[in-house]
C-alpha cells in the first residue's frame, strides 16, 4: 500500500548506490537541473510559487515567495548565497538524514536549481556534526559533481557558475534556526540574530541568502521537471506535495515514510506502519517534536496537513510523529522535553534563559497541581510574547497541549 | 600511545583550511577528532585563534558553546547516549543506569583506563530505533545490556 | 544627513532622524522606557527584553531598541500590559541575580527594582535561583573583577571591548543559564586585555567592577566629579575625575565629547595614582653643601631671582636658558616663554618637542606652512586608507587607534611601515618592514612606483603645488634612481609589497598618513618627512577631507606648548621671532619696550645642552622636564648640567635631573590646575582643578610671575589662567576666537580666528599656509648613517615606548596598576642573532654602544629584523639614552633615538 503513494524525496530510496552519480543519472537524476538551466530564473520561481510548496523545516513558509524575496534583495557585487539547513535537531526527526544517506545528489540538484533561481554564487550545506554518514555522502557527492561539471564554473555549459561546500554544526539545536545557523556558519557562537532583517535581505555575511530545509530542496527538481500542476495534484488544498513523516515510539515499523499531505494519523500508524507493537496501546502522539503539540486519540482521523492541524490547535512541524502509548511515562517525557529546552537555550535573552530553567525546575516537582499547571502556562505564554527567538516560544505548545490532554498523567 | 596533539600536527591541520571564518567549526572538528584524548586542548585553542585571527576569549567562547566540543580530555571512545524524549520513553534511563552499574561510568565521566567517556546527548536522529547512542562515529540503536556489553567488549 | 521624520509615541508627535534607534528617540523625548542591554554607543542586542513597546500594525510586543524608526510609526510606550511584562522580565532577572551591593559602582538595576516595586521579597513573583547557578569569579586582572552572579548577560562589555575599543577580548563562555563572561581562557590577566576599562564603564551592574579603591570607595559619598583632560598622551581624552577627601579615586571617560567620546586607555583611567603620591615635591628646596634643605617660598624665590639676575649681569643675557614643558598647560607655557623673552631677554626657550616631532614640524612648516596634524581624530575611522609609518599607534595613542580599528572593521585599508612589529600589524593589509633608517629610500621607491604607474594627481600638482609639474619633474628625476629593485636592495622590502602599498595608498579615494617617532627621531628625520610629504603631494592625498598628514603627539600638551610660543624660533601662534611687526604687536600686548625683545632666534634643546657643556650657558630654568633621561647621550647631558653655575628645576617629583639642581621648586600637577591644552588634532581643551596641590606646591605660571617680579620684570598680573588665555588669544591669531566659555563642553580646533569661527577640522582645504598658498616639494636623497654596524658594535638599536608607561615614567611608574602590566626593561633580539650570541629569552645582558652601556634582560622575538634590536626607553635602571648619540639632524636639531650601534653580551 505504501508504495502506491507518489514519491519525491525518497523516489530512489534503496534503489541506487547513493555514492554513484551514474546510478543517480540513470534514475532520472539531473533532468530537472538541465531543464532549469534552459529556463529563466523568474519562470522557475513562478512555477515553484504556483506549486504551493512550503518549507519542510517546520515553519512552512512558501518556498517560491522566499526565492522571490531573496532574488529581489539588493546585493553588494551581486553576491547571494544558498544555504541548506541540514541541522536536523528536532527530537523525533530523522528525515533529512534519510535523504542525505540515500540520495545525496537529489539534495545537491535541488540546491543548484534554487541557487540558479536567485543567481547565487555560493552555497553551503550546514550539516549537524553528529551525522557522520550524511557528511561523508554529501562531501563525496559534491566532489563528484565538481568533477562532472554540475558544480563550479559554467555548469553543464549553461554559463551559470555556482560553488558548493559543506559546513558543520557542533551540537546545538538552536543552530537549526535559520538566522542562528548563519551565525554559526560564520564561525560564531550560536546566537539568534534580531529579525528583521530576514536572511532573504541580510543573511550570510550580511548578503541575501536563501535558506531551505533538505526535504524542501529535494522537491525542487520534481517541480521543475514535471511542472507545478503535476506537483500540486498531490496533497491537500492548503498543503501541497508529499511529506516525510518520522514515526517513532512503540510502533511495529518505525521509520521515515513519504506520503501525500493529508494522510490521517490512523492510516499512517495502523495501515502503513503496522500498528502498535504488541503489548502497547495507542494513546496519542507528540507531533512535530519537542517543540510540537501533544494530541490524543481524537486526532486519529484528522488529515496530517498544515491547515487541518492548525485548525485543531496542533502542528505538523518538521514531521516528527512520536507515538505515545499506555505505558509511556508522560511526566518523564515532559521532564525530558523541558530539560532539552533548558540545555539548548543559548541564554541570550532573559525570558528564555531563565524561563526554561524555571519550567524545568517546576516540572520536576513530585505532585503537580492545578496551580502548577496554571503557573507553567503563564510563564510559557509570557515567554512566547517576550522571547527573542522561537526557541523561547517553544515550551508553550507542549506544555499547553500536555495539560489539555494528559494532565492526569503528570 | 601519544597523549597530545603537538603544535606541528595542529598547524599542519590548520594549514589545510583558509582562514575564513566559515571554516572554524570544521577545523575544530578535525582537530578534536585528531586529538588522542578527543578534546580541544589549550594548544589547539591558541593555534586556532591565531589562524583565524581571533582572540583567546573568542575561540574559548566558540568552543564552549557547542556541546560536541570538549575542553576537558576525554576517553579514546566517546559514548554519546541520547536522552531526548523518544529515547527517554524507550528506556534511555535504564541504559544510563546500566553503564553505571556495569562499568562504573556515570555521565560526564571517563573510565580510569582512559578508554571510555560517557556523555548524555540530545536527539541523535535515530529515534525510530531508540534508545540510541553513538560510540565515536558508530551508531548503535535499540540498546539493551547485551548490545552494550558487545560493543564495549569489542573496543576494549 | 538623514531625513527628519515624524512618529508618535503615546500620541505625542516626535521628530527624529529616519532610521535612528526607537528606544533612543523615545528616551530623548522623555519616555523613560527601561532597558539594560541597550547602550547608545553599541549595536542593539535585544537581550534584556525590558524595552518592549507596541507598534501599530505590527503584531506582538517589540523590543524598541531593535527598531529603526520610520515615518508615521505609532508607538505605545506605556500601558498596563507593557508595564506588566517589564515587571515580569525584571523579576526573572532578579531571580538570576545576586543583589549584594557595595556602592563601589553605579548600578542600573537598583533604580528599576524600586520603580517596579520589587524591593521586598514578598512582592516578587519568583524565588531566587542564582545560588544554584555555577558562579565564576575572575580576579586575575589588575584593574577589574568579574563576578558572574551579578552578571545580567547583557553583552555590553563584549561589545564595548569589540565595537568601541576594537579589541574583541571578551566573549561569553558556555551557554544558557550558566553562561558567563570570559577573557582569555578564563584568566583576564592572561588575555589580550590591556586594561582600558571600557567594559567596566559600560557594565550596568556590579559584574565587572574596578579594582582600585574597591574596598573603600562609596560612589554615593563621592565629594566631587570634575571633568578635565587626561594628563598623559596627546590624544587629549576628556576624563571625569571622582574625588574623595582630596584624593582621586576613579576616572571615567566623558561621553559625547571629542576626542574620545567616553573611551579611555589604561593610562588615562588608571594612571592617576601619581597625583596623590607621597613622593610628590611639597616644599621649595635649596641645595646647601650638597644636601637639599626645605625653605620657604620667599627664600626660594629671592634666591632664584637674585641668582638669575646676577648671572645675567655677569655673563650677559645669552648665558641663560629655559626648558618649557609639554606636561604644562598652554597658559603656563605661554607665561614661561614670556618670562624667558622678557626676564632672560633672549629666545632660549625650547622643550622636548625637539626630541620628538621637531623634524616633522620643520618639514611640514616648510612644505605646508603649518606643523600640526591636518585632520580630526574621527577621520582616522572614516578615511579609506591609512598609512601608519614609524608610529606604534596602538600603544602610544591608544584612543586614536580605536578609531583606526573601527575603521578597519568597516573596511578601511591599512598600510604599516615599521622596522619593528607593532600591534597594528594585526590589522594591516600590508606591512612593510624596512631596515632601520632607510625610510627615504623606501618612500622614494614608493614615489617611483606611483609615478611609473601613473597614479599621480596631475590636477592637484598643477593647482596646489608650487612650481606645478616642473617641481614634480625634479622629484621624478630623483625618484627614478629608486627603482623597485634598488629600493628592495636598500630597504630589504620586496618589490611586490612595495607595489601593493603604493597602489593602495595612491589609488585610495581618500588616504591619510600618521607619522611617528620612528620617522622623526633620526639624523635624517626632516628628510624622512619631506619624502613622505612628497608622496602625499603627488598623489593629492592632502588638501581635501579625510586626507592629510598627521603626527600624533606624545605628551598631553606638546602641541599646545609650541602653539603658544615655547619655541626658540617662533612667537605664540607660529609667528617667527624675526617678524618685526609681530614683535611690535606683542610688545604692546606685553607692555614692554619693543627693543627689549630679542630679534634673533634662540637655541634649541640640544643646542642649549651643548652650549652649557661649552660653558656658554651658565644658568638654566627647567620647568617640568627631565633632560637627563630624555635627551640623547646621557653622559654628555649630565656633564653639561654639572657645568652650569645655577640650575632651577620646577617639577612635581624628584627626577634624575632634580638631583643636579641648585633649587627645586614644587609645582602643581595637571589634576591640580585650571587652564587649557591643545591635543594632537589641534583641539583646545580645558583642564580643571580636581584636587589641591600637595603641601606648598604652586601653579607653575605663578612661580614664573613671582620670579620675574623679583628680578624686576612685571610679566603680567593675572587672576586666573582664563586671564592668561585671553591675552594669549590676542597674541596668537590662531586662538583669536577661543574663550573659556566657548570650550566649556566641547574643544575647538585651531585656527579659530574670531568668535564666530567654528574652528578648523581639516587643514589646507583651500590653501596651504605658505606665502604662495601652495605646498612645496622638496626632493631628498637617501643618505647612509654616519655610524654603521661594525665588528665592535655589530647590532643596531631602535627604541620606543610601551602602552603602560609614559615618557621617563616619573608619573606612570607611580601607578601600581600600570606597573602590574609592564615594569621591566628589556632588549628585543632577533632569534637568529640570539643563536649567534648564545642568548635565550630572559638572559641578563649588557648592552654597549660607543657612548656607554647598561644592563637589561634579553627578549628573543622576531618582532625585529636580524641585526636589529629594540628597547623601551621608560626605565631609568636601563637608560637607553646612555647609548644614543648626540649627533643631530641639521635641520630640526632632533636627536637620533632610533638608531645607535650596539653590542650585546651575556653577563
Ligand atoms: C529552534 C529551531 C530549530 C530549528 N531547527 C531546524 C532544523 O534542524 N532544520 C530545519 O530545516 N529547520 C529548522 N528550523 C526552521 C528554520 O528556522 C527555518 O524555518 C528553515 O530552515 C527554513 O527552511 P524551509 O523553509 O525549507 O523549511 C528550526 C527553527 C527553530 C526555531
Ligand atoms: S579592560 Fe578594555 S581591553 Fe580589557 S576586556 Fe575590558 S574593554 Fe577589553
Ligand atoms: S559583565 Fe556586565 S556588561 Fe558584561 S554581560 Fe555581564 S552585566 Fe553585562
Ligand atoms: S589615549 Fe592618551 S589621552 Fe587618552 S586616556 Fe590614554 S593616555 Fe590619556
Ligand atoms: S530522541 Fe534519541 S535519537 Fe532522537
Ligand atoms: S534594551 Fe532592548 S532588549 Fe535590552
Amino acid at each position: 500500500m505504501y508504495n502506491s503513494f507518489p514519491k519525491i524525496s525518497l523516489q530512489r530510496f534503496g534503489k541506487i548506490n547513493p555514492q554513484s552519480i551514474e546510478d543517480y543519472s540513470a534514475n532520472g537524476g539531473f533532468v530537472g537541473l538541465k531543464k532549469a538551466l534552459s529556463l529563466s530564473p523568474e519562470s522557475i520561481i513562478d512555477s515553484i510559487e504556483k506549486s504551493g510548496l512550503k518549507g519542510r523545516g517546520g515553519a512552512g513558509f512558501p518556498v517560491g515567495l522566499k526565492q522571490k524575496y531573496t532574488s529581489g534583495s539588493s546585493a553588494e557585487n551581486n553576491i547571494r548565497f544558498v544555504v541548506c539547513n541540514a541541522d536536523e535537531g528536532e527530537p523525533g526527526t530523522f528525515k533529512d538524514r534519510m535523504i542525505m544517506e540515500t540520495d545525496p545528489f537529489l539534495l545537491i540538484e535541488g540546491m543548484i536549481i534554487s541557487a540558479y533561481t536567485i543567481q547565487a554564487t555560493k552555497g553551503f550545506v550546514y550539516i549537524r556534526g553528529e551525522y557522520y554518514a550524511s557528511i561523508e555522502n554529501i562531501k563525496n557527492a559534491i566532489k563528484i559533481c565538481y568533477e562532472k561539471g554540475f558544480l563550479g564554473q559554467n555548469i553543464c555549459g549553461s554559463g551559470y557558475s555556482f560553488e558548493l561546500d559543506i559546513a558543520l554544526g557542533a551540537g546545538s539545536y538552536l543552530c537549526g534556526e535559520e538566522l542562528t545557523l548563519l551565525e554559526s556558519l560564520e564561525g560564531k557562537r550560536g546566537y539568534p540574530r534580531i529579525k528583521p532583517p530576514f536572511p532573504a535581505e541580510k543573511g550570510l555575511w550580511g548578503l541575501p541568502t536563501l535558506v531551505n530545509n533538505v526535504e524542501t530542496f529535494s522537491h525542487i527538481p520534481f517541480i521543475v521537471e514535471k511542472g507545478h500542476e503535476e506537483y500540486s495534484k498531490i496533497g491537500t488544498e492548503g498543503s501541497k506535495g508529499t511529506k516525510l513523516f518520522c514515526v517513532s515510539g512503540n510502533v511495529t515499523n518505525t521509520g521515515v515514510y513519504e506520503l501525500p499531505m493529508g494522510i490521517t494519523l490512523k492510516e499512517l500508524i495502523f495501515d502503513i506502519a503496522g500498528g502498535m507493537k504488541e503489548g502497547f496501546e495507542f494513546k496519542g502522539a507528540l507531533l512535530g517534536g519537542a517543540a510540537g503539540t501533544f494530541i490524543d486519540s481524537s486526532f486519529l482521523d484528522v488529515p496530517l496537513a498544515y491547515e487541518t492541524l492548525k485548525e485543531k490547535g496542533a502542528t505538523l512541524g518538521s514531521g516528527a510523529v512520536i507515538i505515545i502509548d499506555d505505558k509511556t511515562n508522560l511526566k518523564e517525557m515532559m521532564i525530558s522535553i523541558l530539560s532539552f529546552f533548558k540545555h539548548e537555550s543559548c541564554g541570550k535573552c532573559v525570558p528564555c534563559r531563565i524561563g526554561t530553567t524555571l519550567l524545568y525546575e517546576r516540572i520536576k516537582k513530585p505532585q503537580l497541581n492545578e496551580n502548577d499547571f496554571l503557573w507553567m502556562q503563564t510563564q510559557a505564554s509570557y515567554m512566547v510574547k517576550n522571547s527573542l527567538c522561537p526557541l523561547g516560544q517553544s515550551p508553550d505548545l507542549p506544555i499547553k497541549t500536555v495539560v489539555k490532554f494528559f494532565k492526569n498523567d503528570l | 600511545m601519544q597523549k597530545e596533539l603537538n603544535k606541528e600536527q595542529i598547524i599542519s591541520i590548520l594549514q589545510k583550511y583558509s582562514p575564513t571564518k566559515d571554516n572554524i567549526l570544521k577545523c575544530l572538528h578535525e582537530l578534536q577528532d585528531a586529538h588522542p584524548q578527543n578534546y580541544i586542548s589549550k594548544v589547539i585553542l591558541e593555534e586556532t585563534a591565531k589562524h583565524f585571527k581571533l582572540t583567546k576569549g573568542q575561540i574559548f567562547g566558540i568552543v564552549s558553546y557547542y556541546s560536541m566540543f570538549s575542553l576537558k580530555p576525554r576517553g579514546r571512545y566517546l559514548v554519546r547516549l541520547c536522552k531526548s524524549p523518544v529515547c527517554n520513553m524507550l528506556g534511555a534511563k535504564s541504559v544510563t543506569e546500566y553503564f553505571d552499574s556495569k562499568f562504573n561510568l556515570k555521565p560526564g565521566e571517563t573510565t580510569t583506563d582512559g578508554m571510555f567517556t560517557l556523555e548524555l546527548a540530545e536527539c541523535l536522529g535515530r529515534c525510530g530505533k531508540g534508545p540510541s547512542m553513538m560510540i565515536n562515529r558508530e551508531v548503535v540503536t535499540e540498546l539493551d545490556s547485551k548490545k552494550i556489553d558487545e560493543i564495549i567488549n569489542t573496543k576494549k | 544627513m538623514s531625513k527628519i521624520i515624524e512618529i508618535q509615541i503615546d500620541s505625542k508627535v516626535v521628530k527624529a532622524a529616519e532610521g535612528s534607534n526607537l528606544l533612543q528617540v523615545a528616551r530623548d523625548n522623555g519616555f523613560d522606557i527601561p532597558g539594560l542591554c541597550y547602550h547608545k554607543k553599541l549595536t542593539p542586542t535585544g537581550a534584556c527584553r525590558l524595552c518592549v513597546v507596541k507598534i501599530d500594525n505590527t503584531p506582538g510586543l517589540i523590543m524598541s531598541c531593535t527598531v529603526p524608526v520610520k515615518e508615521g510609526m505609532k508607538i505605545t510606550a506605556f500601558d498596563e500590559e507593557l508595564e506588566q511584562n517589564r515587571r515580569h522580565t525584571l523579576s526573572y532577572l532578579l531571580a538570576e541575580h545576586n543583589e549584594e551591593f557595595d556602592d563601589s559602582y553605579e548600578d542600573e538595576i537598583r533604580p528599576l527594582i524600586k520603580r517596579y516595586n520589587l524591593e521586598k521579597p514578598e512582592n516578587r513573583p519568583l524565588k531566587p535561583i542564582w545560588q544554584g547557578i555555577p558562579r565564576v569569579v575572575d580576579n586575575t586582572s589588575p584593574v577589574l573583577t568579574y563576578d558572574s552572579s551579578k552578571c545580567i548577560r547583557c553583552f555590553r562589555c563584549i561589545k564595548a571591548c569589540d565595537e568601541i575599543q576594537g579589541k574583541g577580548v571578551l566573549s561569553f563562555a558556555d551557554r544558557g543559564i550558566s553562561k558567563y563572561i570570559v577573557a582569555g581562557f578564563g584568566e583576564w590577566f592572561n588575555s589580550e586585555c590591556d586594561g582600558c576599562g571600557e567594559c567596566i564603564q559600560l557594565c550596568p551592574t556590579g559584574a565587572i567592577v574596578e579594582k582600585p579603591f574597591r574596598e573603600s570607595l562609596k560612589i554615593s559619598e563621592i565629594d566631587s566629579k570634575v571633568i578635565t583632560t587626561c594628563p598623559y598622551c596627546g590624544v587629549g581624552c576628556q576624563t571625569e575625575i571622582f574625588v574623595k577627601n582630596d584624593t582621586i579615586v576613579r576616572v571615567d571617560g566623558v561621553d559625547d565629547v571629542s576626542p574620545n567620546d567616553g573611551r579611555l586607555c589604561v593610562k588615562g583611567r588608571f594612571g592617576y595614582q601619581y597625583a596623590n603620591s607621597k613622593k610628590r615635591l611639597t616644599h621649595p628646596m635649596i641645595k646647601r653643601n650638597g644636601v637639599f634643605e626645605k625653605v620657604s617660598w620667599d627664600e626660594a624665590l629671592d634666591f632664584v631671582s637674585s641668582k638669575f639676575s646676577e648671572i645675567k649681569q655677569k655673563y650677559g643675557s645669552k648665558s641663560l636658558a629655559g626648558y618649557s614643558s609639554a606636561k604644562c598647560s598652554n597658559e603656563e607655557n605661554y607665561i614661561f616663554q614670556k618670562f624667558i623673552r622678557i626676564a632672560f631677554g633672549n629666545n632660549n626657550v625650547d622643550y622636548c618637542t625637539r626630541l620628538c616631532h621637531a623634524s616633522t614640524v620643520t618639514a611640514m612648516l616648510k612644505s605646508f606652512g603649518d606643523g600640526a596634524g591636518s585632520n580630526s581624530i574621527e577621520d582616522f575611522e572614516t578615511t579609506d586608507c591609512l598609512l601608519v609609518t614609524g608610529n606604534n599607534i596602538i600603544d602610544t595613542h591608544p584612543i586614536t587607534a580605536t578609531y583606526v580599528k573601527r575603521g578597519k572593521a568597516a573596511g578601511q585599508k591599512i598600510i604599516v611601515i615599521d622596522p619593528k612589529w607593532t600591534p597594528l600589524v594585526k590589522y594591516a593589509d600590508v606591512w612593510l618592514q624596512p631596515k632601520l633608517a632607510t625610510d627615504v629610500a623606501l618612500l622614494n621607491g614608493l614615489i617611483n612606483i606611483i609615478i611609473e604607474n601613473g597614479w599621480i594627481d596631475k590636477n592637484f600638482i598643477e593647482n596646489r603645488v608650487e612650481g606645478g609639474m616642473q617641481a614634480f619633474e625634479s622629484l621624478k628625476e630623483l625618484a627614478s634612481k629608486y627603482t623597485p629593485e634598488k629600493t628592495e636592495e636598500i630597504t630589504g622590502v620586496s618589490k611586490e609589497k612595495l607595489y601593493e602599498a603604493a597602489k593602495i595608498y595612491a589609488t585610495a579615494k581618500t588616504a591619510m598618513i600618521a607619522t611617528g617617532m620612528g620617522m622623526s627621531q633620526q639624523t635624517v628625520g626632516t628628510n624622512n618627512v619631506f619624502s613622505l610629504i612628497n608622496m602625499c603631494l603627488i598623489t593629492g592625498q592632502i588638501g581635501k577631507e579625510l586626507c592629510g598628514l598627521n603626527p600624533p603627539r606624545g605628551q598631553n600638551n606638546v602641541q599646545g606648548a609650541t602653539d603658544v610660543g615655547a619655541s626658540p624660533v617662533n612667537y605664540p601662534g607660529y609667528i617667527p621671532v624675526t617678524n618685526e611687526d609681530n614683535r611690535k604687536k606683542v610688545a604692546e600686548i606685553w607692555k614692554v619696550p619693543f627693543e627689549s625683545l630679542d630679534p634673533k632666534p634662540g637655541l634649541t634643546t640640544i643646542e642649549i645642552m651643548n652650549a652649557a657643556y661649552d660653558g656658554e650657558i651658565k644658568a638654566m630654568y627647567i620647568m617640568g622636564e627631565n633632560p637627563v633621561v630624555t635627551d640623547p647621550d646621557r653622559h654628555h647631558t649630565v656633564e653639561a648640567i654639572k657645568k652650569l653655575d645655577f640650575l632651577v628645576v620646577q617639577d612635581i617629583f624628584e627626577t634624575e635631573t632634580t638631583e643636579f639642581a641648585d633649587v627645586i621648586l614644587p609645582a602643581a600637577s595637571l589634576y591640580e590646575k585650571d587652564g587649557t591644552v591643545v591635543n594632537s588634532d589641534r583641539r583646545v581643551l580645558r583642564l580643571r582643578k580636581a584636587i589641591s596641590a600637595p603641601g606648598e606646591a604652586r601653579q607653575d605660571w605663578q612661580i614664573c610671575v613671582d620670579i620675574a617680579e623679583r628680578m624686576g620684570f612685571k610679566i603680567g598680573s593675572y587672576n586666573s589662567p582664563e586671564d592668561i588665555f585671553a591675552e594669549l588669544a590676542k597674541a596668537a591669531p590662531i586662538f583669536g576666537g577661543i574663550t573659556f566659555a566657548r570650550i566649556e563642553k566641547h574643544g575647538i580646533q585651531w585656527p579659530c580666528y574670531d568668535e564666530n569661527h567654528p574652528g578648523t577640522s581639516t587643514l589646507f582645504l583651500e590653501k596651504f599656509n605658505t606665502e604662495s598658498g601652495k605646498a612645496k616639494i622638496f626632493p631628498v636623497d637617501y643618505k647612509e648613517q654616519s655610524e654603521t654596524p661594525n665588528t665592535n658594535y655589530p647590532l643596531v638599536m631602535n627604541s620606543g615606548r610601551l602602552l603602560y608607561q609614559y615618557h621617563s615614567a616619573t608619573m606612570s611608574r607611580k601607578s601600581k596598576v600600570l606597573n602590574a602590566y609592564a615594569n621591566e626593561a628589556y632588549i628585543i633580539i632577533n632569534p637568529e642573532d640570539a643563536v649567534k650570541l648564545g642568548l635565550k629569552d630572559g638572559d641578563k645582558v649588557k648592552v654597549t654602544s660607543p657612548r656607554g652601556s647598561l644592563e637589561t634582560t634579553a627578549k628573543v622575538s622576531d618582532e625585529v629584523l636580524k641585526g636589529e634590536t629594540f628597547m623601551p626607553w621608560h626605565f631609568n635602571e636601563a637608560p637607553v639614552n646612555a647609548l644614543t648619540r648626540n649627533e643631530i639632524d641639521p635641520m630640526s636639531k632632533i636627536g637620533p633615538f632610533k638608531y645607535s650601534v650596539v653590542r650585546v653580551e651575556r653577563v
